[in-house]
């Protein structure tokens, strides 16, 4: 056992994680991470590409890199020499554009090391051993990071196999008329591009959607908010989970206007049920829940682990309890840990779980 | 970044180590103990609006520092001056920025480099973040202690009448009792030496300084002295609150200040001085004179003379024999919002700059006056000697 760390899947979450663990003094051949792609971006690349996604909702620190400094306002103010970037930033009015965004990471997987330490295998199974987790036959960690991502599309009743309907995270062009179902970021961004298409949209939703700049309220990214999260009792984290998980999107001129000119114009209109649109787009986000991810569903089944809800129960650290110690740790990244962190699909998320898994592994490694 | 009440603690601390280490090394180079209190009165009163804060902001942007920085800078600059902390304003100022700057790289660049988990933390920077308290205050202590150690002792003079001329030739404060009284003069040849509570009878100088700096003379009265009530040479002093009565005598000045042009500047303010040649006279000097009463003197009100540089502001000048406010010699005077009332011409004197003038500017003398008040005299202003006047 030459490598005390393993990251299963190799996403976003699982690149934040090992760029953390790097910064925190871990070699390449320390780590070993088994994903689907060498690109840590490929799968976010598609659906980004898919919705025509400009701007990052996330701010300047929504980057890969370990530290929150220098983040992607920083980065762009040197690059375009004009302190513009900078003063939006300390506004909040900062959103990297999504070239920004990818060309960090390709420069950030390159200078970490990344290609040295993924392995390209589908990971079905991680069961705990002695001295720590077996992952699907590719050997033994004491210390391993679950970051296996969303676990597929989610699709309105019904329509999977309707040959109208599209997903909006799929590549696709838009029909004359389209109806598009949900309300959040997604849904929001679809609408403005079926507009700028030409085509006449229909907004298929049965509430109205919160506005809010990030995906959670701020003070729910740090320790103020979090501690009165991990106070919940299990019924009410479920409640407060699916309160928080419902579709938002940001306030702005920058959404409203062209919506509202289409309004005007007779080629937006809002409805609470489908009615026959040449086209359907879903954009009604990722299924929810450890039970649709396979190896989440078989852990959880093996070594019967706490859940509530659509939730494997974790600590505040994002670990498993009754399967960390001081010999082992086994920790969740991503979506599979807002148990933890509630805004953990974000990048800021992704790190939360990171660095307090480097803590653990640094414990063991210094005792 | 959404701070919790200890974070907020622990980041306003860090940041304030350097500055308090600046603080002691400024005090040293400067020989004064305002940038130590400063830094000090910086930190406690972050501190108290970071509990204010952590209840009133919840989450607080980045654009937010620079409002929440002026208001503690207007709370600190307040209390600095309620509780006498002798910064030079622009000085305190500077030392505030740099701080503040300081403070802003630390929390946005140093701390999450250093701490990767800073700002989920909620600025909170664990087991450094009492470490970095502890060395916080252990510099305050010592800066503290130092301070206490090198106190000048305190001399406290009793009711009733003390024989001088008293000598003070080492640092300490003299601080008398209503109805203290030192017959025959106090001269002061040290540093740092206060005079407070003291009537001082007789003697060739009421008081007389000489070469000494950051002398306070606060509440001092001087009686009867031969030539001058307050005599400075070579010195910096602040005199507050006096009161001295020179009538009847034909020479000397109520205050006399001289050659202290390249030392920090003396003050005199709100003094009662009476009789006389001149009640307040600056030659080589670098001063400045407000809020004086003057009255009855045989030569001239307030004298500004031989290249000063000074400022003469809100003083009442009254019945005073030629000349009120005089700037002379070259001097650089800033006169304004004075009282200069029944200036008498001088009939013995054949001199035309004394035919009763409220402000007179002479030989090459640069004054801007504005907003004084020249009453029930026969002539309000003269330029005499290529000297001018320049009204704002």
């Amino acid at each position: 056992m030459s490598r005390p760390c393993a990251i299963v899947g190799s996403g976003l979450a699982g690149f934040c994680a090992y760029a953390t663990l790097r910064k925190g003094g871990l070699e390449p051949a320390e780590i070993a991470v088994f994903g689907t792609d060498p690109d840590p971006a490929a799968v976010w690349r598609v659906r980004s590409a898919a919705i025509r996604q400009q701007r990052m909702r996330s701010e300047s620190d929504g980057h890969c890199a370990p530290s929150s400094f220098p983040g992607l306002a920083v980065r762009a103010a040197l690059r375009r020499r004009s302190p513009a970037p900078l003063l939006r930033s300390v506004c909040d009015r900062y959103h990297p554009t999504v070239g920004e965004f990818l060309e960090h990471v390709d420069e950030l997987r390159a200078a970490t090391g990344w290609e040295e330490s993924v392995q390209v295998v589908r990971v079905n199974r991680v069961r705990a051993v002695d001295g720590g987790f077996e992952v699907g036959g590719h050997g033994t960690f004491p210390h391993v990071l679950l970051a296996t991502g969303h676990p597929g599309l989610a699709w309105p009743e019904g329509l999977a196999a309707d040959p109208r309907a599209v997903h909006a995270y799929e590549p696709h062009d838009f029909a004359e008329t389209v109806e598009i179902v949900g309300a959040g970021m997604a849904a929001a961004t679809e609408w403005l591009n079926a507009l700028a298409a030409g085509a006449s949209v229909v907004s298929v939703r049965r509430r109205e959607p919160e506005r809010r700049p990030l995906n959670l309220p701020r003070e729910l990214f740090s320790r103020r908010g979090l501690a009165g999260f991990h106070r919940l009792a299990t019924a009410e984290r479920i409640e407060f989970l699916r309160r928080f998980g419902a579709p938002s999107y940001p306030a702005g001129r920058e959404w409203d206007e062209p919506v509202e000119q289409a309004r005007h114009r007779g080629r937006f209109r809002v409805a609470a049920e489908l009615n026959g649109a040449p086209q359907v787009v879903c954009a009604t986000g990722f299924k929810r829940g450890f039970r649709h991810d396979p190896l989440l569903a078989r852990l959880v089944a093996e070594h019967g682990l706490e859940v509530a809800g659509d939730w494997i129960v974790l600590t505040a650290d994002s670990t498993v309890e009754s399967l960390t110690d001081r010999e082992r740790t086994l920790a969740l990244a991503g979506v599979p840990a807002q148990w933890a962190f509630p805004a953990a699909d974000t990048l800021v998320g992704a790190k939360y779980a990171a660095r307090r898994f480097l803590r653990r592994v640094n414990a063991w490694r210094t005792r | 970044m959404a701070y919790t009440l200890r974070g907020r603690i622990e980041s306003r601390i860090a940041a304030a180590l350097a500055p308090l280490v600046a603080g002691c090394i400024l005090a040293l180079v400067l020989q004064a103990w305002w940038p130590v209190e400063l830094a000090g009165l910086m930190l406690g009163v972050g501190l108290l609006f970071d509990a204010a804060y952590h209840r009133l902001v919840p989450y607080q942007p980045g654009w937010a520092a620079l409002p929440l920085g002026l208001l503690e800078l207007g709370a600190i600059m307040g209390l600095a001056r309620v509780l006498d902390v002798g910064a030079p304003l622009w000085a305190a100022l500077a030392f505030y920025a740099g701080s503040w700057l300081l403070a802003q790289t630390l929390g946005h660049a140093v701390f999450p480099l250093a701490r990767l988990s800073y700002g989920e933390d909620g600025g909170e920077l664990g087991r450094a973040g009492g470490g970095l308290a502890a060395g916080a205050l252990a510099v305050l202590a010592a800066a503290g202690g130092i301070a206490w150690a090198t106190q000048p002792p305190v001399v406290h003079l009793a009711a009733g009448v003390h024989e001088g001329p008293l000598v003070l030739d080492h640092s300490q404060e003299l601080v008398g009792v209503p109805g203290t009284v030192v017959r025959g003069g106090i001269v002061v040849t040290a540093d740092d030496v206060t005079i407070r509570d003291v009537t001082v009878i007789g003697g060739e100088h009421g008081i007389q300084v000489e070469s000494a700096e950051r002398v306070l003379l606060e509440r001092v009265s001087v009686l009867d002295a031969t030539l001058d009530g307050i005599n400075v040479r070579r010195s910096q002093v602040t005199i507050r609150d006096c009161s001295i009565s020179m009538l009847g005598r034909e020479f000397g000045q109520g205050i006399d200040i001289s050659f202290t042009a390249d030392l920090e500047p003396s003050v005199i303010e709100n003094c009662q001085l009476a009789g006389g040649q001149e009640g307040i006279f600056l030659g080589s000097v670098h001063a400045m004179a407000r809020d004086n009463h003057v009255r009855a003197t045989t030569l001239r009100g307030i004298t500004v003379t031989e290249m000063s540089t000074a400022s003469v502001e809100e003083n009442t000048v009254e019945d005073s024999l030629g000349i009120g406010i005089y700037c002379s010699d070259y001097s650089m005077c800033d006169i304004s919002e004075n009282s200069v009332t029944g200036i008498r011409p001088d009939h013995e004197s054949s001199d035309s700059m004394r035919e009763g003038y409220g402000i007179v500017s002479h030989y090459w003398a640069h004054a801007e006056v504005a907003d004084n008040e020249v009453s029930r005299s026969p002539h309000v202003w003269g330029e005499f000697s290529d000297a001018y006047i320049i009204f704002e």
